[in-house]
């Protein structure tokens, strides 16, 4: 890790129980601005969950959240106010279905952030433009494909202006043939240096774009490093056991 | 005298006090969503003590006839030093009845709508209130309508009901004319067929709603995906 570059999000010993079962163990781990973090590692180990503990869709048990200098986990911080500037994308879109995706962009900006109508329109258009689905912004979330639904979803965090992107399985609920154009949309971001956390499956993306992988099993960190090492030359057998598994697949 | 005869001098009448039947309807309906769309949030969305509140509420309310929640309104408050008008009684009995109901029918809507929209509004920084108002509600509203258009259609054959404290709606009416003209099923067959219309028509007038409001791309059930 760079120590020159700025920490955006800290976390610090996470924990997380679900009744009996603690999905989260003890979780810290930072991420440095521009760095694009993926989390991998197989279904039920805590990935989902640590992400929607960053900004507190999933309240922790224990541990410390800070994104930027703002501690997210103190009870006297305005969860919502923090929250404007952490762009998260869910593996089912959720597209608020009465709005056009014009709208649906807009929404927060009009909203939470209180821009002029017609600022938030121009502001709404552009990021729908840098999704390349300008041409759709009549278009309610019934009338788009699955990859459009979030690559508009997509363009509605990024309108707010996050410091980090989170996504949460961004592709697995998407036909084999719609993957691709929403991980177009992801590498261009990466590329502008959005800081990015990212739980997937997507090896050939996780090769191709990303700054780091992180590996999780039963609620630990494994073990994690940058892509060409976990990916070709990882220090232990079972990281090497499941990515073979997921190549195989993807 | 002929039937038609009859039916000129009873439809005015019935007219008359169809309008009554309406009026209580519609006042009732209103104090219903009143009460209904807060109790149903309470019911989704609130601590457990307030759901457990709306909870009783409910299904004391769906417990009991229409009839014995008028009376004791009408009748029973009285004995405290607490007097309605009859049409007040009404309003209020049957106000507390609808809003029981559309709590319920909110309620499903607002269930059907999944939790991602919820938690997508507030990932990009709404407070709670903002997405109900913004987000929930407004698809609750289009959701809830086929159920609401039920709670219409009841209100108004309830409010037959009113007959039994003497408010001159539409029932009240008939039981005048016949009184008058000694031929009750001429009478009931006429209130019968009046209300069967005015219910075809509001049932017809509720689907076109339903159409219109329609978000288009969800014709089919895509509200999930």
């Amino acid at each position: 890790m760079d120590p020159n570059k700025n920490v955006i999000v800290k976390i610090e010993d996470l924990h997380k129980s679900y009744g009996q079962e603690e999905v989260l163990k003890g979780i810290s781990l930072d991420i440095l601005e521009g760095e694009v973090v993926i989390l991998v590692g197989p279904s039920g180990t805590g990935k989902s969950t640590l992400l929607r503990c960053i900004n507190q869709l999933t309240v922790p048990d224990a541990g410390r959240v800070w994104v930027r200098d703002v501690e997210l986990t103190d009870p006297k911080t305005n969860i919502d106010l923090a929250r404007q500037h952490i762009g998260m994308v869910f593996q089912s879109f959720d597209l608020f279905n009465h709005l056009t995706a014009l709208d649906n962009i807009m929404l927060g900006l009009v909203h939470v952030l209180k821009m002029d109508k017609d600022a938030a329109r121009e502001k709404a258009m552009m990021e729908l433009d840098r999704v390349g689905l300008a041409n759709k912004y009549e278009n309610y979330p019934g009338q788009l494909s699955g990859g459009q639904k979030q690559r508009v979803a997509i363009a509605r965090s990024l309108a707010m202006e996050p410091v980090v992107m989170l996504f949460d399985e961004p592709t697995s609920a998407l036909d084999p043939e719609l993957i691709g154009e929403v991980l177009v949309v992801m590498k261009n971001l990466a590329l502008d240096g959005m800081t990015m956390l990212c739980v997937t499956h997507e090896i050939g993306f996780a090769r191709d774009v990303s700054t780091r992988i992180v590996f999780m099993e039963h609620g630990n960190i494994v073990e994690q490093g940058p892509p060409e090492i976990i990916l070709n030359n990882p220090k232990l057998e079972r990281t090497r056991q499941f990515l073979g598994k997921i190549s195989d697949l993807h | 005298m002929d039937y038609l005869t009859y039916l000129s001098i009873a439809i005015p009448k019935l007219m008359a006090g169809l309008l009554i039947s309406f009026k209580v309807t519609l006042v009732s309906l209103l104090i219903g969503v009143l009460i209904g769309v807060p109790a149903a949030f309470a019911r989704v969305y609130g601590p457990k003590w307030m759901q457990r509140i709306v909870i009783v509420f409910i299904e004391v309310i769906r417990g009991t006839p229409a009839l014995v929640q008028l009376f004791l309104v009408y009748y029973g408050l009285p004995q405290f030093g607490v007097t309605f008008s009859a049409l007040t009684s009404a309003y209020i009995a049957l106000g507390l009845n609808s809003g029981a109901y559309q709590t319920e029918y909110f309620r499903g809507a607002i269930q059907a709508i999944s939790s991602g929209q919820m938690q997508a509004a507030r990932s990009i920084g709404m407070t709670r209130m903002q997405a109900i108002r913004l987000v929930i509600l407004p698809q609750a509203f289009r959701l809830v309508i086929p159920a609401w258009s039920n709670e219409v259609v009841s209100m108004i054959k309830i409010s037959s009901i009113l007959y039994l404290v003497a408010v001159p709606e539409m029932m009240t009416v008939a039981k005048e004319l016949y009184a008058r003209y000694f031929n009750p099923f001429q009478t009931y067959i006429t209130v019968g067929v009046v209300y069967l219309i005015i219910i075809g028509i509001i049932t017809y007038l509720l689907g076109l709603v339903e159409k219109r409001m329609k978000i288009p791309g969800m014709e089919l059930d895509k509200r999930s995906a």
